[in-house]
C-alpha cells in the first residue's frame, strides 16, 4: 500500500521556479495496476522519481507499507530501491558495455544473489520479455531501442520488487510486443500482488489499467471510468 | 559479472585512452622503481664501505711503519689495552715476515742478501727463508728497492723478490678487510700455532700450489689451507699464517707488527682514534685512520642516496596524481551511469570499490611496463649517479694532497715495488682510495625482487590513495542523475 501525501517538487530555472509536481496526493492498493497520463513535460517522470526514491521531494511524503521515505537515511533509501522498487527508465539506462544478461543480473548482484541463481533468473526474465536468446549475451549498446526497452523491463523485475515504476515501457515497441509486455505486467499484479504504476501516452494501455491518473499543472486527477474493464 | 570483472571491463572501455594512461603511468612508475633500485644499490654500497674500511684504525709502532722507521715493537699486551678502549669492537694483531727465496744452497745466503740484517727495515720484519718463488718479477723498482738492503755498490745478481708473509689474528688482510678466499677454507683458529697457510692467487699459480699442497718456510712444511684473492698484484704475492705461527717463525713471541682496531660505528672513529692513542701512549704507538678520504666518498654517496630517495617519492607522487586526475575525469564522464547503478540499488561502497579496482587495473598494467622500463634504465641511472659522484670525490682527494695516486687504479700503486706497501701508510694513502673507487664503480644496480616488490607495493598504496578521492566523489552523485540528458 502506497500513500502519497501532498507531494511537491520544484525546480529553479533562472529566476523562475517551476513545480511539475505541486501537491499530489493519492493512494495505491497493494497489487493494483495503475497508469499516469499527461502531456509531455507535465511532470510524470518527476513524480515517478519521487516515488522510486531517486529524488527527494521539496515537501510532502511517500509512505510505503507504513514507512515514510522522508524519514529514511540514504542507506535505507538505497535498500528500498534495491529491494522494493523496479524502475523502468524512459531512456532505458542500461550499462552500455555490459551484455543484456549482465545488465539484468546487476540488481541481483547488489542484492547478494548467488551467481548461478542470478544467471538462471536473468535468462528466464529475458525470455519472458521475448528477447531473442542469441541476443542475451550481446552488449546492450548493440541492441535496438525496443530490445533495450525489454532488457530494461527484465532488469526492473529482477529482484521481484513490490512496486514497479515504468516510464513509457511500451514506447518503442510494436503493437504486438507492447501487448505482450502489458500482459506480463498485469499478470505480475494479478499473480504476484505487485503494485504497478505505468506512465504512458498509449491510450489503449491506459484503458487496460485498473485506475488511470492524469497529471496536469502539477496536480493529479483520477479519470472516472465508465465501462467495465478486464 | 562481479565488481572486479566490471572494473577490468571498464578499464578497457576506451582502449586508446587506456593505452595512453598506461604509458604515462609506466614512465612514472618505471622512474620510481629505478630510483628505488638506485637508492638501494647506493645504500648497500655505503653500508659496505662503512663496514669494510670506514671503521678501522691501524696501529703501528711509534716511529715505524712497515719496513721503515724504528721504535719499540707492539706487544700482545698492548693489543689487550686497545681492546679495552670504549667503542672498540675488535683488535686484530698482525705479524709481518719477509720470505726470501732460498736459492737452494745455504740459508746463509739468504741472510746476506735480504735487507733484514739489522739494517733498514726498523727491525720490524724478520726475514725467513722459503721454497716459494715470488709471483712478481723484480723489474726496475724491485732491483732498486732491494739494492738498498745490501752494503756497497757491488754488482748483484738478478734477485728474486721477497714475499710478504703475515701472521693474522683473524680472517682479515693486513688492512683489516675480510679475506676473499676463492678456494679451500680459512685457517680455522687464528690464535693457534699451526702449519697451515693461505696463499694469494698469483703466488699459488707461480708455485703450482693448490689447496692441500705443501711448501716450506724456514724449513718447516706448511699446508695450503686456502687460496685468496686480494684483488691486486702485490696483494696476491703474499702468504697468511696464524699470528702465533708468524711470531714463532720470527722468534719474537708477543710482538706485533700492526694492530687493526675496529670501531663500532663511523661516528665514533675520530674519538676512538684519540682514545686508543691515549691508551697506548704517543711514544709507543702511532694510530692512523688510513681510510679517512673514504668519508668524503661516503658522504657524497649519501647525498646521492638522498637524491634518489626524493626522486623516488616524487615519481611515486606523480603516479598518484595521474591516477587521481584520470579517475576524477572518469567519474565525471560516468556520472549518469553511476546514477543508474545507484537507482537500481548499488551501495556507495560497491561503486567506490569498482572505481578503485579499475584504477588498480591501470596501475597494474603501468607497473608491469614500468618494471620493464626500470630494469632497463636503473643500471644506467645508478652508474650515472655514481659516476658523477666518483669524479667529485677524486677531485676532492687531489685537493687534500693525499692522492695523485688516488686517480690511479689500485693495482698500479704498490706494483712490484714499495716494500711493505701492503700496509696502510705510504702505499695506503692511495691504496684504500683506489679500492674505494673500484667499489664505487662496481655498484651494480641489479633489480632485486624484494626491492621491486616493495616499490610496487608502494605504487599500489599511492594508487589507492589517488583513487580514493574520486571513489568518494561517486558517493556524492545522486541517483536522480539518471534522468539527466546525456
Ligand atoms: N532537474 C531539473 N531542473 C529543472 N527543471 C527540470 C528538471 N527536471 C525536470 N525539469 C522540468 O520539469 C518538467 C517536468 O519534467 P518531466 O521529465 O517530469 O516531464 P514528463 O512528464 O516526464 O515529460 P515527457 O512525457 O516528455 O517525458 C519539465 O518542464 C522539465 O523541464
Ligand atoms: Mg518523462
Amino acid at each position: 500500500m502506497i500513500v502519497v501525501k501532498d507531494l511537491v517538487r520544484q525546480f529553479k530555472s533562472g529566476d523562475r521556479t517551476i513545480k511539475p509536481v505541486n501537491g499530489v496526493s493519492f493512494e495505491l492498493e497493494k497489487g493494483s495496476l495503475a497508469s499516469i497520463v499527461g502531456k509531455s513535460g507535465s511532470g510524470k517522470s518527476t513524480l515517478l522519481s519521487l516515488l522510486g526514491a531517486l529524488d527527494k521531494p521539496t515537501s510532502g511524503d511517500v509512505v510505503v507499507d507504513g514507512v515514510s521515505l522522508a524519514g529514511l537515511p540514504d542507506g535505507k533509501l538505497t535498500e528500498y530501491r534495491r529491494r522494493d522498487i523496479g524502475f523502468v527508465f524512459q531512456q532505458f539506462n542500461l550499462i552500455p558495455n555490459l551484455s543484456a544478461v549482465d545488465n539484468v543480473m546487476l540488481p541481483m548482484e547488489f542484492a547478494g544473489v548467488r551467481k548461478a541463481a542470478r544467471l538462471q533468473r536473468a535468462k528466464e526474465l529475458l525470455e519472458q520479455v521475448q528477447l531473442d536468446p542469441e541476443k542475451h549475451s550481446r552488449r546492450t549498446n548493440r541492441l535496438s531501442g525496443g530490445e533495450q526497452q525489454r532488457v530494461a523491463i527484465a532488469r526492473a523485475l529482477a529482484n521481484e520488487p513490490k512496486l514497479i515504476l515504468a516510464d513509457e515501457p511500451t514506447g518503442n515497441l510494436d503493437e504486438q510486443t507492447g501487448e505482450h509486455i502489458i500482459e506480463l505486467l498485469s499478470s505480475l499484479s494479478r499473480d504476484h500482488n505487485t503494485t504497478i504504476l505505468v506512465v504512458t501516452h498509449d491510450r489503449s494501455l491506459a484503458q487496460k489499467t485498473e485506475r488511470c491518473f492524469r497529471l496536469q499543472q502539477g496536480r493529479l486527477t483520477e479519470e472516472v471510468r465508465t465501462g467495465s474493464r478486464r | 559479472m562481479s565488481v572486479l570483472a566490471r572494473s577490468v571491463g571498464n578499464a578497457f572501455r576506451n582502449k586508446i585512452r587506456t593505452a595512453a594512461v598506461v604509458a604515462v603511468l609506466a614512465v612514472a612508475i618505471g622512474l620510481a622503481l629505478a630510483m628505488l633500485v638506485a637508492n638501494q644499490a647506493v645504500g648497500a654500497k655505503v653500508q659496505e664501505l662503512n663496514a669494510s674500511v670506514g671503521t678501522t684504525l691501524t696501529v703501528n709502532p711509534a716511529g715505524g711503519q712497515g719496513f721503515e722507521g724504528g721504535g719499540e715493537p707492539l706487544t700482545t699486551a698492548e693489543a689487550e689495552t686497545a681492546a679495552s678502549v670504549a667503542n672498540v669492537t675488535a683488535v686484530v694483531g698482525t705479524k709481518a715476515l719477509r720470505l726470501q727465496t732460498s736459492t737452494g744452497s745455504t740459508t746463509g745466503t739468504t741472510q746476506q742478501v735480504g735487507p733484514g740484517g739489522g739494517f733498514g727495515p726498523g727491525g720490524q720484519q724478520a726475514t725467513v727463508s722459503t721454497n716459494l718463488t715470488a709471483a712478481v718479477d723484480a723489474g726496475t723498482l724491485g732491483n732498486r728497492n732491494n739494492a738498498s738492503g745490501s752494503t756497497g755498490t757491488t754488482t748483484q745478481p738478478a734477485r728474486t723478490l721477497p714475499i710478504t708473509a703475515t701472521g693474522i689474528g683473524a680472517e682479515v688482510d693486513s688492512t683489516g678487510k675480510a679475506l676473499d678466499i676463492t678456494s679451500g677454507t680459512g685457517l680455522g683458529d687464528y690464535s693457534a700455532s699451526e702449519a697451515k697457510a693461505l696463499v694469494g692467487t698469483s703466488l699459488a699459480e707461480k708455485n703450482n700450489l693448490t689447496v692441500g699442497s705443501t711448501f716450506t718456510i724456514q724449513d718447516k712444511t706448511f699446508t695450503v689451507a686456502g687460496i685468496f684473492d686480494a684483488g691486486t698484484t702485490f696483494g696476491n704475492n703474499a702468504v697468511y699464517v696464524t699470528l702465533p705461527e708468524a711470531q714463532t717463525l720470527a722468534e719474537t713471541p708477543d710482538e706485533l707488527s700492526t694492530m687493526i682496531v675496529t670501531v663500532n660505528s663511523m661516528e665514533n672513529v675520530d674519538s676512538t682514534k684519540n682514545a686508543v692513542q691515549d691508551a697506548l701512549g704517543t711514544t709507543k704507538a702511532d694510530v692512523t685512520q688510513g681510510q679517512r678520504n673514504l668519508e668524503t666518498a661516503v658522504s657524497s654517496l649519501d647525498s646521492v642516496k638522498n637524491i634518489s630517495l626524493i626522486a623516488f617519492i616524487a615519481a611515486l607522487a606523480t603516479a598518484g596524481i595521474i591516477i587521481l586526475l584520470i579517475m576524477v575525469m572518469l567519474v565525471r564522464e560516468r556520472r549518469r551511469e553511476i546514477g543508474v547503478l545507484k537507482a537500481i540499488g548499488a551501495r556507495n561502497r560497491t561503486i567506490g570499490l569498482q572505481f578503485v579496482l579499475e584504477s588498480l587495473v591501470l596501475v597494474a598494467l603501468g607497473s608491469v611496463v614500468g618494471a620493464v622500463i626500470a630494469s632497463l634504465a636503473s643500471g644506467g641511472i645508478a652508474s650515472a649517479l655514481i659516476g658523477s659522484n666518483t669524479t667529485t670525490t677524486a677531485a676532492t682527494t687531489t685537493q687534500r694532497g693525499g692522492g695523485l695516486a688516488g686517480a690511479m687504479p689500485n693495482g698500479a700503486v704498490p706494483g712490484g715495488g714499495v716494500p711493505g706497501g701492503g700496509f696502510p701508510g705510504a702505499g695506503g694513502q692511495g691504496g684504500p682510495f683506489g679500492g674505494a673507487s673500484q667499489l664505487l664503480t662496481s655498484v651494480t644496480a641489479s633489480v632485486s625482487p624484494g626491492v621491486l616488490a616493495a616499490g610496487i607495493a608502494a605504487v599500489f598504496a599511492v594508487a589507492i590513495i589517488g583513487a580514493l578521492v574520486p571513489a568518494l566523489l561517486t558517493a556524492r552523485i545522486r541517483p536522480i542523475e539518471v534522468l539527466r540528458g546525456e
